[in-house]
């Protein structure tokens, strides 16, 4: 096997590996995720935003911290 | 290219110092919103950068997903609210029965005409479907956004008790929202109950 196709087998099986490590961080992520989204009234569909990589889990965060929750969260003096 | 590479470096940490600053006050707010002490959500994503790695955030964001917010409490002391009973079809003893024993009545406006529901007691327990009833103890609330079953109805005691059944439309009794994982609430006291976006007005008959 020459070099080249050596190279190109290892960097293929890399990637694979990457691909299936961060799916499987995002479904990690994504059980827990889905239940707080439900549990403040937002479809448990936007949990999937996980799948994104890097900007993914800030998205969730940032419905979730900074937009009012259908289901209603604690009123201020009880926090 | 050394200094290429600690510019590199350079970049990368200050991505790396916003982005979990960022995380960090979002993590607060959520966990303000539930209930919790918001320093909990931080000190979660702080938990990250010690030796501790990133196993103890995730089983944080697991309890957190799983347990029981005092939002939800404080809602449900708001409804004066008694603990979820054992069987899903009756309700719990009541905490006194009242005399007022007359029929109960809700009324409203739904998609498919004006809706007028009465509650007797003659059965313990009604089911409030968005299909045409079918047996004597369904009432009908003919419109789109109300599910088949949508929720039960409790007569015990001269109480009015509801249970929301999970459909996507949700139940809203006097604005508050009322969950399945609530169990059946008391309803005695309150005004208006939404099924869906149909608001039936409740009143003795």
């Amino acid at each position: 096997m020459d070099p080249i196709s050596w190279l190109l087998g290892l960097g293929s099986l890399l990637v694979f590996g990457i691909v299936v490590v961060h799916l499987l961080a995002a479904l990690v992520l994504i059980i827990p995720t889905w239940r707080i989204c439900t549990r403040a009234g937002f479809s448990g569909a936007l949990s999937l935003f996980h799948l994104v990589p890097l900007i993914g889990p800030f998205i969730v965060m940032g419905v979730l911290a900074f937009s009012d929750w259908p289901n209603g969260e604690a009123p201020p003096g009880k926090r | 290219m050394g200094m290429e590479i600690l510019g590199l470096l350079g970049l990368s940490s200050v991505f790396g110092l916003i982005g979990l600053v960022l995380a960090g006050w979002m993590a607060w707010r959520i966990v303000e919103k539930s209930g919790l002490p918001g320093w909990a959500g931080l000190g979660a994503i702080l938990l990250t950068l010690t030796g501790i790695g990133t196993i103890v955030p995730l089983i944080l964001l697991l309890v957190f997903a799983f347990m029981r917010w005092p939002r939800d409490e404080i809602a449900s002391a708001a409804l004066g609210a008694s603990a979820r009973p054992l069987s899903p079809t009756a309700l719990p003893p009541p905490p006194a029965a009242l005399a007022d024993r007359r029929a109960w009545r809700l009324s409203g406006l739904s998609a498919g005409g004006p809706v007028a529901l009465s509650m007797d007691g003659t059965l313990p327990t009604y089911l409030l479907t968005g299909g045409a009833a079918q047996q004597a103890n369904e009432l009908a609330v003919p419109d789109p956004t109300v599910g088949q079953p949508h929720a039960r109805l409790f007569v015990s005691g001269g109480r009015l008790g509801l249970e929301d059944l999970g459909t996507p439309g949700g139940t809203r009794i006097d604005g508050a929202r009322l969950l399945p994982e609530h169990g059946p609430r008391d309803i005695s006291a309150a005004r208006v109950v939404h099924v869906g976006t149909v608001e039936l007005a409740l009143s003795r008959a």
